[in-house]
């Protein structure tokens, strides 16, 4: 594999917490249109890992890079204007919107907000709104949330909520999506959907995805590649199902046979 | 009944974008702006001056405002000191030979100025501590223009507005007073609405609702919270300016104090945060209810019926008054326009029950 070919390169991260050592120098390459999983158990550090990526915790030690380009101490405003997008674990839309205003939003890095735009609309603002109305209703069609478009999201059930998220970060066109844990609290027909939802999202916009995931069905079923952490190292890397079932994973996550008996 | 929204259908994203998508909304606006236009033939003068035009000013205080704490979620608890910057230099503008029109447009780029440094000192505190940040902001103002003699004349002068004229028109008559005042909340309030509708006016809610998820889809909160401020500031300073040259005509320092500040954020808070209609139904509460109720009270007594002291009658419109603003947040917290709202979607769909939006 060529340099070109990473989209995402996080190089011996580290990241503390006081005396936490939460990241312990964690190296990972996404490559370009695979969908990368990240696995472990609680408290391993992968939302710390994600965190680092889009600038909310900036990593103390080590180089992340998007397209060669180094990211670690920017902004996290300034990361998602150059392409990565995510969506979190807790669902975090805004309450006083509609399911619709909620992604538009997501358009927001390629529109000027601007007073003087709003106070002229029918001569400067509109042409915009138009524009971009067009691209998200091309991604509600895509995650089939038409029925849902003038809701309010706080009145729609979560499995929706995570869709309108998800359709809030496809909005920005990202270079690398980041899920953190799209799944927490579905049941299984939700899941489905979900997983059905990634794949033809990743299909039509050819996306690179960052997947933190806890179902390890769901992994070995989408991913192409995972790297498995342990109390912020790594313990294993490479394709999925191999990797998943490598014995030092199986360790970390229920433990070693004598420990069971 | 009046209303329906079957039979409206939108088959592009422009008409579905529209300010008022329901028929009988645009008549009743029209109907409401043609009032407004004609109050000075249908209103006698004494209640023109004295309630319908501090109504509309006020109003126009009050949109200013809650684009900052409705909308952005900025607490400001110094918004009076922020008309005082505008009354007062557009004053001094107009004395200094600026054309009135350039001199409002001025006033309210420095009351803008001025608010933003403020408001940049403040942005590093949520919350309570922004209270007092805007708090210092409305001490320091009063201050500074009541011990600066080349503010405000002396400490206990009286600032005459000069006359001037507004695009050729004299503005000195009580109508046309009225009619520029009117102009100014009819342009506050449409800018309003098309803030709601486009990127500015959601990064805004996006920055109140949840800061960190702003700023993972690319808002940088701190110019956001910078526009906001800005934004809100020359609105308000403006307002102050309309205020100084519609209405008091003569300026002191006491009409921008902390209790005129206190007014305000009763007006946005009564009236519902973030809301058009809001700012008007509060800033017509806050200011007209305690006149009614006090005129009410005393016709009552005059009548005999509420025999008790002079001292108490003289503080039961104002016991009422509390009583009310108490009530009214109880019953709906979301102000006077969650009131309205209800009672339209009531109307949105009788005989049935349930409205959609």
């Amino acid at each position: 594999m060529s340099a070109q070919d990473d989209v995402l390169v996080c190089d011996r991260v580290v990241r503390r917490f006081g005396g936490v050592i939460a990241l312990k120098g964690v190296t990972a390459r996404v490559r370009r249109g695979e969908i990368f999983g990240l696995v472990g158990p609680n408290g391993s550090g992968k939302t710390t890992l994600v965190n680092a990526v889009t600038g909310f915790y900036p990593p103390q030690e080590g180089r992340i890079t998007l397209d060669g380009q180094q990211i670690n101490g920017l902004k996290p405003y300034r990361i998602a204007s150059m392409g990565v997008a995510r969506t979190f674990q807790n669902v975090a839309l805004f309450h006083g919107m509609s399911v619709l205003d909620n992604i538009l939003m997501g358009r927001h890095i390629f529109m000027k907000p601007n007073p003087l735009a709003s106070l002229f609309y029918p001569w400067w603002a509109r042409k915009e709104e138009i524009a971009h109305r067009r691209k998200v209703e091309e991604v509600i069609d895509l995650l089939q949330l038409a029925p849902a478009r003038d809701e309010h999201v706080d009145v729609i059930p979560l499995g929706l909520q995570k869709r309108v998220e998800l359709a809030r970060a496809l909005c920005a066109e990202p270079r690398l999506l980041v899920l953190d844990e799209p799944m927490a609290g579905m049941n299984q027909e939700e899941k489905e959907y979900m997983v059905r939802f990634i794949l033809d999202a990743q299909e039509a916009l050819g996306l690179t995805v960052l997947i933190i995931e806890h179902h390890m069905d769901v992994v070995t079923a989408i991913c192409d590649r995972v790297l498995v952490l342990n109390n912020g190292e790594e313990i294993a890397q490479g394709p999925a199902r191999e990797t998943i079932a490598d014995p030092q994973v199986v360790e970390a996550y229920i433990g070693k046979p004598r420990d069971a008996a | 009944m009046f209303y329906r929204l079957s039979g409206t259908y939108h088959t592009t994203y422009e008409s579905d974008r529209k300010l008022w998508k329901i028929p009988a909304d645009r008549w009743q606006v029209i109907a409401v702006l043609v009032l407004a236009v004609a109050a000075p033939f249908l209103v006698s003068p004494l209640y023109l001056g004295s309630y319908v035009l501090p109504w509309v000013i006020w109003s126009a205080a009050a949109l200013s405002l809650t684009l900052l704490m409705g909308m952005a979620g900025q607490l400001h608890f110094g918004f009076a000191a922020v008309m005082a910057i505008g009354a007062y230099s557009s004053i001094h503008l107009v004395r200094f030979g600026v054309p009135f029109e350039i001199a409002l447009i001025l006033s309210g780029l420095i009351a803008a100025g001025i608010g933003t440094v403020f408001g940049a000192a403040a942005l590093r505190v949520k919350g309570l501590y922004l209270v007092m940040a805007t708090l210092a902001m409305q001490y320091l103002v009063d201050w500074v223009v009541v011990n600066v003699p080349a503010i405000s004349g002396g400490a206990h002068a009286t600032l005459r507005t000069p006359a001037v004229s507004f695009l050729f028109v004299d503005v000195s008559s009580l109508a046309s007073r009225y009619w520029l005042a009117l102009g100014w909340a009819v342009l506050l309030t449409l800018f309003f609405l098309n803030v709601k509708r486009t990127s500015f006016g959601r990064a805004l809610v996006a920055i109140r609702d949840k800061d960190f998820a702003a700023a993972v889809i690319g808002v940088d909160p701190f110019r956001t919270k910078m526009m906001a401020f800005f934004t809100s500031s020359f609105m308000g300073g403006v307002t102050g300016a309309i205020l100084a040259y519609c209405y008091y005509r003569a300026v002191t320092p006491e009409q921008f104090g902390f209790d005129v500040s206190i007014q305000l954020v009763a007006m946005v808070l009564v009236g519902g945060l973030g809301s058009v209609i809001g700012s008007y139904l509060g800033a017509g509460f806050v200011l007209l209810a305690p006149i009614f109720l006090t005129n009410f009270i005393a016709g009552m007594a005059g009548a005999g019926w509420i025999p008790v002291s002079q001292n108490f009658l003289s503080h039961l419109p104002l016991i009422i008054y509390g009583a009310m603003i108490i009530g009214f947040l109880l019953f709906e917290p979301l102000g006077l326009a969650k009131i309205y709202d209800n009672i339209r979607k009531y109307f949105l769909v009788w005989p049935f029950r349930h409205a959609k939006s």
